[in-house]
């Protein structure tokens, strides 16, 4: 177990090892400069080369390459070029609207999908079921930006219900910056919710034809106890990857939405990042992304464990 | 008896207030949405016009521009006194004003921001070699000497883009830490991404005088006025429809329908607000010929792109010259038959004399803008009817910024400015400028434009600088157009303005 853990701790190591290496490399080679774009428009060549200069861009991509390991080793992620401030901060600013939008998109998520997965697997071939199978590949084509805009349209515009955009402005408290969160969450949960319906009805349709639960229906076990306790713990596992990867992806920033939304989160500040070739921001939030990717798949696998104690590594 | 004369005291008490000043109250706050986080709030460190936007309601300048954009004084209090031989400004500060720090405005900070602005900012750079000295004659008193007369010193004194701002002499730090001026309103926290958070500045002491375009008295109506970056152009439009800003800047003209049937929001149209322009590459490659310029301006068709690019002419007017109505610089010198040609045989008869072999013209340009993307695209068409070859390098922005520098990698690229109230400033005036557009006949039209200091004079050599403009297209202008914003029906006191600002408004109560 303590091997398998430190077998994992430095494949994870070598993981973000690559990805800074190759984001450091795809970042200098895409064109466009900061210099250019903090100067403005009408910023001659040679501002453009003195500011270069001043933000140590002008020093071979090796030379700058070493400085950023170097400085990687110290914990720093280097500093933001436009914002002025440590990357690790402006990443930590910008973590509490992803985390919660993250929480809440899988809540909607799960609370959708996985009784509608159950029920439908437990109804297999019934207009439930194809139903639900129908509305999750609707669901699933949807462009989440696009529902967005839709729920935009009908609660905030047209019923006022919710804000349009944003996160809230000084002073708001925790609970007004979370209403700023509800559109896109259901943007995102039902969006997300297609895919952990699909799983939990195949996982479940795979657990309902086992021998044990023709075993514990034989033996006059409760329906609704052979299908929430039998079958659903042991369907569990497949479930649990897809809402760990769901998790992952909307974690390391749910990037169309946040930004149509202006939700000042981790993914709108990787793609103004992009944008305005701010090269440590890119930098330090893709290796934030990388690692908490990486522990998600790690927690996932412990979760085996509790799950299904027949698993060992 | 009595009670008539005391009636007739408040009637005249009430005349000699105004209407403004019954008509607006104190007090409120508004939120603006901007096209997105300004990169800096050091106003002389960027020329984008976001940075101007916001710090212009936190920094001030000695000069500023009046409706008419004739210069008025701003920190200054009166316009400069100009030696006989136009080499000397002596300009005389107000007094009491004071920094948000509660720390007085004197001359010893002027000159330390003088010359930061030489240092810092691109338009001070480019001025600093006409600079022989600045100094502080008496705490109140600033003279600066130049090499030669440069008219347009105080035009660029006054402009909000690279702008001259005065700061505390002990906080001319580069990069700026603490943004302190002697604005309307101070930063109060600023959340990149989130929020920029201004209030009111109690300490403030407006210019004297009715409200007039950026000058004159400036009313401190609101608590605070808040920008909030909303760079999603859809959510922008959804945001104003909804009431949830008080004012949003730069929207889609397709938005204008939608906007104008609302109750609580209202479209704000600015006309005119600026020309879209392609630059040429005067320094090397093909448009280096002019011939090569002159065949790609007659083969183009200015209408057929603003309609494509606007839509609506409710949106753009076709104008040849550079400036429009309303501006003292409008001229027709130079544009007889050289605007809106579209002429593909005379473009043909050019580019053959010009001896073209089919070498690509290479339009950089960037969806960033998607107008210029749309232009771009109607340009090619007629550009290939013509009998060039075209190659459309669609990249963005920041891309686009970076390649431009680079003289070697485009012919051609596609940018708009606001209406500049000081030729001068146009990109295209410098020899440094991407373009690189430098030519005895420029410099000799350019030089008696910048060292003439009588206005009208001014207004008859800007004529003959436009002439050489048409007759070397460094610069192709399409035409006019309009910028479509929306604000809240509960603003009052809003003039529409290229760079928004929000002194002077308050709420409705």
């Amino acid at each position: 177990m303590l091997r398998y853990i430190l077998q994992r701790f430095i494949g994870m190591i070598i993981v973000m090892f690559l990805v800074v290496t190759i984001v450091f490399i795809i970042v200098r080679v895409t064109p466009g400069d900061p210099a250019a774009v903090m100067l403005g428009p009408e910023a001659t060549a040679a501002d453009i080369a003195a500011l270069r200069q001043q933000l140590g861009l002008d020093q071979s991509i090796l030379l700058q390459y070493v400085y950023f390991i170097g400085n990687l080793f110290k914990g720093d992620l280097g500093q933001s070029i436009f914002l002025n401030q440590p990357v690790l901060q402006a990443l930590a600013q910008r973590a509490e609207p992803t985390f919660f939008l993250t929480i809440f998109s899988l809540l909607i998520a799960s609370v959708i999908a996985i009784p509608i997965g159950i029920y439908a697997a437990y109804r297999r071939g019934s207009f439930f079921d194809q139903a639900a199978t129908a509305v999750a590949m609707l669901a699933a084509s949807i462009p989440s930006f696009w529902l967005g805009l839709i729920l935009m349209q009908i609660f905030a515009v047209r019923f006022g219900l919710f804000p349009v955009s944003g996160y809230g402005g000084p002073g708001t408290s925790l609970m007004e910056r979370l209403g700023y969160l509800v559109l896109p969450a259901f943007a995102l949960g039902i969006v997300s919710s297609a895919l952990i319906m699909r799983f939990t009805r195949a996982s479940m349709l795979d657990v309902l034809g086992d021998d044990y639960i023709r075993t514990a229906r034989a033996k006059g076990v409760d329906e609704r106890r052979v299908v929430l306790k039998h079958a659903f713990k042991n369907a569990l596992i497949p479930i649990l990857t897809v809402l760990g990867l769901t998790a992952a992806v909307l974690i390391s920033g749910a990037v169309v939405t946040e930004t149509v939304f202006g939700l000042p989160g981790v993914g709108s500040l990787v793609v103004s990042a992009v944008l305005r070739r701010d090269y440590p921001v890119i930098q330090g939030a893709l290796l934030i992304i990388a690692a908490l990717y990486v522990l998600i798949n790690f927690a996932i696998d412990m979760l085996y464990l509790v799950v299904d104690p027949r698993v060992r590594y | 008896m009595k009670s008539l004369k005391l009636a007739l005291l408040i009637g005249s008490a009430l005349i000699a207030l105004g209407p403004s000043a019954f008509a607006q109250t104190k007090g409120g706050v508004i939120n603006v949405a901007t096209i997105g986080e300004p990169p800096t709030l050091d106003a002389m460190a960027s020329t984008a016009d976001l940075v101007g936007i916001v710090s212009q309601h936190i920094f001030e300048t000695l000069y500023t521009f009046d409706k008419s954009w004739n210069v008025t004084p701003l920190l200054a209090a009166s316009l400069p006194e100009v030696s006989p031989d136009g080499k000397v400004y002596t300009i005389k500060l107000r007094t009491g004003v004071k920094f948000h720090d509660g720390t007085d405005m004197d001359s010893t900070d002027v000159v330390a921001s003088l010359k930061r602005w030489t240092e810092v900012a691109s338009r001070g750079k480019q001025t600093a070699s006409m600079i022989a000295s600045i100094e502080a004659v008496d705490p109140a008193t600033v003279k600066i000497t130049l090499n030669a007369p440069y008219a347009p010193l105080v035009s660029l004194l006054a402009f909000n883009n690279a702008a001259a701002i005065i700061l505390p002499s002990e906080k001319q730090q580069n990069p700026m830490t603490d943004p302190v001026g002697t604005g309307p309103y101070m930063l109060k926290e600023r959340k990149a991404d989130q929020y920029i958070q201004l209030a009111r500045f109690d300490g403030y002491t407006s210019p004297e005088g009715d409200e007039n375009g950026y000058g004159g008295a400036r009313h401190q109506y609101l608590d605070e006025i808040r920008f909030v970056p909303v760079p999603d152009a859809n959510t922008r439009v959804e945001g104003a429809v909804s009431g949830q800003f008080d004012y949003v800047d730069s929207l889609p003209v397709e938005a204008y329908d939608r906007l104008k049937d609302q109750k609580t929001t209202e479209a704000v149209l600015l006309k005119p607000f600026g020309w879209p322009v392609f630059v040429m590459n005067t320094s090397t490659g093909i448009t280096k010929n002019q011939d090569i310029r002159l065949a790609i301006r007659d083969s183009l068709s200015m209408e057929d792109m603003m309609a494509a690019a606007f839509g609506s002419t409710d949106f753009y007017s076709l104008n040849a010259s550079m400036y429009p109505d309303g501006y003292s610089w409008k001229t027709d010198a130079g544009t007889e038959g050289a605007y809106n040609v579209a002429d593909p045989e005379k473009a043909a008869e050019l580019m053959k004399k010009a001896g073209y072999n089919n070498e690509p013209i290479r339009i950089l340009t960037s969806r960033q803008y998607e107008f210029h993307y749309k232009m771009a695209q109607v340009a090619a068409e007629y550009l290939k009817a013509a009998g060039f070859t075209v190659d459309m390098q669609v990249v963005d922005w920041a891309t686009l910024t970076q390649r431009r520098a680079d003289p070697k990698l485009w012919d051609i690229y596609i940018s708009h400015s606001p209406f500049l109230p000081e030729p001068a400033l146009i990109g295209a005036m410098s020899t440094s400028a991407p373009g690189n557009w430098d030519t005895p006949a420029r410099k000799a039209a350019v030089d008696a434009f910048n060292s003439e200091v009588d206005p009208k004079k001014r207004v008859e050599l800007w004529g003959e600088v436009q002439k050489v403009i048409y007759a070397e297209v460094p610069i192709i202008k399409i035409g006019d157009f309009n910028a479509l914003s929306a604000k809240s029906a509960k603003l009052e006191g809003f003039t529409p303005a290229p760079w928004p600002y929000f002194w002077n408004v308050s709420l409705k109560q």
